[in-house]
């Protein structure tokens, strides 16, 4: 890989994150932008859903409806994920025939999660790789990642909890049967960020630096900061399909 | 009649199984859960490949779809298991 494109850190809301990650996955796949490396917040906070999820199972939506956040369905499988302001989001997107990136599914995870748990150590928080798709620190989970395969293109996007906003974990409903029917706590248990190992609070942009700086070390790339182009700026029926309830609750 | 199975599967993923059943016969499936599948239609073949079958083909529709997709968390052997719970369930 020569030339990575990186698109600098912005927040945006649930949708508009959503039906960019799409539309940049299908310029890459297309091969009419370079491989590409996203940083990006959630405002306002966002329960995200995994492709095949069940979105009644897995999200209080009451509770989202009164603290006003957001609820989108995913392009990526996986489990759900509440998204407040503290945590940094990333997507990288590359043509699914690029060599840098091995075919199988697992191998790919290690390759794309390994800038990450790089950029981690190098701000003093011990992470490790677990998998099939997770960032750990003693056992606890820091960085959740996901990945879709269309388009041409291979999209994994992930988190990064430099912090979290606890008051908002009601918005995902426990699974009975995969915390053995204890409570919300137990989410919070399972759960680790930057700001708490650290005892310091870690900036979006300085973090998204360290970030950038990995990836194109581990793809041997150099990074260019860029703009979207023309075709990517504009996608407003995109962002309405994620918006639209035909979306959101179709499984 | 609707019947529906859950598993916590060996990865740490959640799978779901709801099918209903009308006179032997599936009339609809529905397979939920945070396991991932490549492509993402994959999902959606093989249930569409159930939707008609008699309950004692439902493994071959599930192997026979299944061929060209890329399972990850969820192994189509959990999935032939759930459906077949689900199909037990109907029967007893």
């Amino acid at each position: 890989m020569n030339r990575l494109r990186v698109i600098g850190f912005e927040y945006g809301d649930a949708a508009f994150n959503m039906a960019l990650d799409e539309t940049i996955m299908k310029s890459v796949g297309s091969g009419r932008a370079p491989p590409t490396l996203r940083l990006y917040g959630w405002d306002p906070p966002a329960v995200s859903i995994g492709y095949f999820q069940e979105i009644r199972e897995e999200v209080d939506l009451e509770f989202c409806h009164e603290e006003g956040i957001q609820v989108v369905r995913r392009l990526s499988g996986g489990g759900a994920v509440l998204h407040t302001s503290k945590e940094l989001t990333y997507s990288f997107a590359v043509e699914i025939s690029d060599p840098s990136v091995p075919q199988d599914v697992q191998g790919s995870y290690i390759k794309i999660c390994a800038p990450i748990v790089s950029a981690l150590r190098e701000i003093g928080v011990p992470a490790s790789f677990r998998p099939i798709n997770d960032i750990e620190v003693k056992k606890r989970k820091i960085s959740g990642n996901a990945q879709t395969r269309r388009f041409g293109a291979i999209l994994q996007h992930g988190t990064v909890l430099l912090g979290m906003d606890y008051s908002l974990l009601p918005a995902l409903k426990v699974r009975a049967e995969k915390f053995a029917g204890k409570g919300v706590g137990d989410v919070a248990r399972r759960i680790t960020t930057v700001a708490e190992i650290l005892g310091r609070e870690v900036a979006h942009g300085e973090f998204s630096e360290i970030l950038v700086r990995k990836f194109a070390d581990q793809f041997g790339a150099d990074a260019h900061y860029s703009t979207l182009s023309e075709e990517e700026r504009i996608a407003p029926t995109l962002e309405e399909r994620y918006r639209s309830i035909d979306w959101t609750f179709r499984r | 009649m609707e019947r529906e199975c859950v598993r916590k599967l060996k990865d740490g993923k959640m799978a779901k199984v709801r099918l209903i059943i009308e006179d032997g016969v599936i009339k609809d499936v529905k397979i939920t859960g945070d396991f991932f599948a490549h492509p993402e239609d994959g999902i959606e073949i093989i249930e569409k490949e159930l939707i008609g079958k008699e309950l004692y083909s439902a493994r071959q529709a599930i192997e026979s779809a299944s061929g060209g997709i890329a399972l990850v968390g969820l192994h189509v052997e959990d999935l032939i298991a759930m459906v077949q719970e689900c199909l037990d369930g109907s029967m007893g």
